[in-house]
């Protein structure tokens, strides 16, 4: 059974997915600078999620643990800008639109003189003309200096470039902000004091042209201004769906300031670095596990055989397990996990060790290898389990309450002890028994014990 | 030793051996008091740069660098073994600054800025975990506590608490001494060392306890002999599995430490090896001893000593041996007894 799952796994083509540590990468934590609410909380990790998609990782692992968000990007190129985007506050802006062009336009279509357009991008001017304005958005995540220039942001889907004055509001101004249905779905938004003179001081300015509502440089609506004074008061209008009113009225409510978070653990790993950890870490648990396997083999001849396949047993359900984790949970394989599996290699070779002396003293009581084999699994069973559910304990405790590294590690102990368990049972003991009554006989010496030890207690 | 019919006073040796393990783990304890722990960025707050070192630069050159650079306090390492790596700790510095930083320690170390490392944590972030790792250990010590006094009895649960004691005290006490960088891998590293020890000390209970059953009311052996031989009949199987559980670990830091040079491999590798033996060594020496100081002072035990006293020859482990095997087996002399007693 389990060598059906293992050949599926790798037929299927899954791998570990490696962690940071592993791989190189980057890894932040964060933690949230004030007391926030639930909704908030989940929104911010969902802002989070998006501007990761949006620098594109292979195989981002965004989790919440407790308070804290753990984001890892294994094998992210440019490490400092991921650790610059996953930290800011996002910005929530209101700019008046100056133009809205298809996003393959040339940007020397605008109109625009060649200064102005340097404002606009860090690309050289030269090589503009061989661009299309898609290539050459402005890179803003709320950072102070762009708030008050001239910008290019994208629209959602991205097939639009907006070119878009500098911010008249900010998500400040927004109190709160509702999806309701009247006849259409639409976006009720309310502003607090200062809000609500900015925004009338914005649409008398702007009466009849367009805003731009822009969350981390995208563009999530752009309605047209319809009145001169709101008094507190604005409803948005379009053709909106349910479901984008009420994700708009949610950008309204907690885009600007879902959440501030603080920058508790930042740690890039340099691919080279990751790389010398993962074959540091591969070439000693082989190395390992083949002096084990040698040294079970020497000390106990054919039971060691045994013990060596449960070994590989146990390790083609793990490597099976650990893969799926990775492709289906998105969880990656980290430094600490895999040397809780390199300290599982001891767990599932005392469950043997235990088992075999038993049979061994049995034996030196004077019965048969056979029947020791059949007669004393019982008990060296009952050992194992009772010794594996205190792992199981410790294991959860350590995952219910710890985060990071430490709960890493507790996660694959307690599969790998699991895994033990279920080893002993399915595969050691029908195994041993096999052994015992076709290639052992009467010859303890096959099961490393010497002659003189049979004769001297019969 | 190796036929496995050994028939050792563990029992006797150990009151000799306790005197050794409370030296050292008096001399670990003020180690620990004494110098303290020398504690990762994890739990104190700061920042750490990993540069790969060429070997034409200087170890001069990059603490320079640092200082141009305005870390001030910092410390600079050179690690090696493998790939040699420059290793700058210092106090906590701004997201701003760190570009700068990183490019000035690149262009030192000529070297691409990014292969350089970072790792930057917040104090407070580091008092959480500190905080969240106590917390969870003294979850830990109170559950199994209740599993092993459901289990088997308090007194045993007593014994493994020190048992498990010893064993921290003594790993701890190594990281103090040499002064070893403690970090959350090693954290996870003590607690493994937990989780062996009462493993190992399960294992030696789990015999005891049945050996205990097997016992026909009428038998007349005292705790201190059934101990022996409890101990006698699982000390192969704790030296295999300690040979066994330490060779990965030893490989992890030799080849992984040594030859390939993966520092974060060593942090785990030096206190699983230690507390690796010293679980080992006190399930049988420690552990199993107390247990048998309480059990003694049960009447039942002490009545089983007196009887011992009066009878003049004091019970020999082979004797108690004997007893034990021939009440397993309902004094069935057959070597191939057609009915076994029931056991767990």
């Amino acid at each position: 059974m389990s060598a059906s799952a293992f050949v599926a796994v790798l037929s299927a083509g899954w791998a570990p997915v490696l962690g940071v540590q592993l791989q190189g990468g980057v890894e932040v934590v964060l933690r949230p600078a004030n007391e926030v609410s639930e909704e908030q909380f989940e929104r911010a990790i969902e802002i989070i999620r998006n501007r990761v998609d949006a620098i594109g990782v292979a195989e981002p692992d965004i989790t919440r643990q407790g308070n804290q968000v753990v984001i890892q990007l294994p094998g992210v190129k440019d490490k400092q800008r991921a650790v610059d985007l996953v930290g800011q506050t996002a910005a929530l802006e209101f700019r008046p639109v100056a133009g809205i062009y298809p996003a393959e336009t040339n940007p020397a279509d605008l109109g625009l003189s060649s200064e102005s357009l340097a404002l606009l991008t860090d690309i050289d001017s030269d090589s503009l003309t061989e661009l299309t304005l898609s290539d050459i958005i402005t890179d803003s995540n709320g950072d102070e200096d762009t708030v008050d220039s001239e910008v290019l942001f994208t629209d959602k889907a991205g097939a639009y470039v907006y070119f878009l004055n500098a911010s008249e509001l900010t998500g400040d101004a927004v109190e709160n902000a509702a999806a309701t249905f009247e006849g259409q779905w639409i976006v009720n938004v309310e502003f607090n004091d200062e809000g609500a003179a900015g925004f009338d001081r914005m649409a008398s300015a702007y009466f009849g042209q367009q805003v731009a509502i822009a969350l981390d440089g995208v563009v999530e609506s752009s309605p047209t201004i319809n009145a001169q004074e709101f008094g507190g008061t604005a409803v948005i209008s379009g053709s909106f769906t349910e479901q984008e009113a009420k994700d708009l009225a949610l950008v309204l409510r907690f885009g600007a300031l879902p959440v501030e978070f603080e920058q508790d653990d930042v740690r890039t790993v340099s691919a080279t670095l990751g790389d010398g950890t993962l074959r540091a870490g591969v070439i000693a648990g082989i190395v390992g596990l083949g002096l084990v396997a040698l040294y079970m083999l020497f000390y106990y001849k054919l039971l060691g055989l045994v013990a060596v396949c449960s070994l590989a047993i146990s390790g083609s359900i793990l490597w099976s397990i650990i893969a799926w984790l990775g492709e289906r949970q998105g969880l990656a394989l980290t430094l600490a996990g895999a040397t809780g599996i390199i300290v599982s290699i001891g767990v599932q070779v005392d469950s043997n060790i235990v088992y075999y002396e038993r049979i061994k003293e049995e034996v030196r009581r004077g019965r048969a290898v056979r029947t020791a084999a059949e007669k004393t699994f019982s008990g060296a069973f009952s050992t194992i389990v009772w010794a594996d559910l205190a792992s199981l304990i410790s294991a959860a405790v350590l995952y219910q309450l710890t985060t990071g590294t430490v709960r890493g590690f507790a996660l694959y102990l307690g599969i790998a002890t699991l895994i033990d368990i279920a080893v002993s049972y399915f595969f050691m003991r029908p195994l041993v028994v096999v052994i015992a009554r076709k290639l052992v006989g009467e010859k303890p010496k096959r099961i490393g014990m010497s002659h003189i030890d049979a004769e001297v207690t019969q | 030793m190796y036929r496995g019919d050994n028939k050792w006073d563990f029992m006797s040796a150990c009151r000799r051996v306790a005197i050794g393990s409370a030296a050292v783990v008096l001399v670990c304890l003020i180690a620990i008091l004494a110098r303290g722990l020398n504690l990762g960025i994890e739990f104190e707050g700061g920042s750490v740069w990993e540069i790969p070192a060429k070997a034409s630069v200087e170890l001069e050159t990059i603490e320079n660098a640092a200082l141009n650079a305005g870390l001030t306090d910092s410390r600079v390492q050179k690690i090696t073994g493998g790939e040699d790596i420059f290793r700058v700790r210092a106090g906590s510095t701004s997201i701003e600054k760190e570009n700068s930083i990183v490019s000035t320690l690149a262009t030192a170390a000529s070297v691409d800025a990014e292969s350089i490392s970072t790792r930057a944590v917040s104090a407070s972030f580091g008092d959480q975990v500190a905080g969240k790792a106590r917390r969870a250990l003294a979850v830990f010590l109170v559950l199994i506590s209740l599993y092993l006094t459901l289990r088997f009895e308090w007194r045993m649960a007593l014994g493994a608490l020190v048992a498990l004691f010893h064993d921290l005290a003594i790993t701890v006490g190594v990281y103090a001494i040499f002064q070893i960088e403690v970090t959350p891998a090693t954290v996870v590293a003590f607690l493994t060392i937990m989780g062996y020890s009462l493993y190992d000390t399960i294992v030696v209970f789990d015999r005891a306890s049945e050996n205990k059953k097997s016992l026909s009311a009428k038998s007349r052996i005292t705790y201190r002999n059934l101990a022996n031989v409890s101990l006698n009949q699982v000390i192969m199987r704790s030296i295999n599995t300690t040979i066994t559980s330490v060779l990965p670990v030893v490989s992890l830091l030799v080849v992984g430490s040594l030859i390939m040079g993966a520092t974060s491999l060593q942090e785990f590798a030096i206190a699983l090896l230690v507390g690796l033996v010293a679980g080992a060594y006190s399930s049988l020496f420690v552990a199993m001893p107390i247990v048998t100081v309480l059990k003694e002072r049960e009447p039942h035990w002490v009545a089983m000593q007196e009887a011992a006293d009066i009878r003049g020859t004091e019970d020999t482990s082979s004797e108690a041996a004997a007893l034990l095997a021939a009440g397993q087996y309902k004094r069935n002399v057959s070597p191939r007894p057609r009915k076994i007693g029931k056991k767990r």
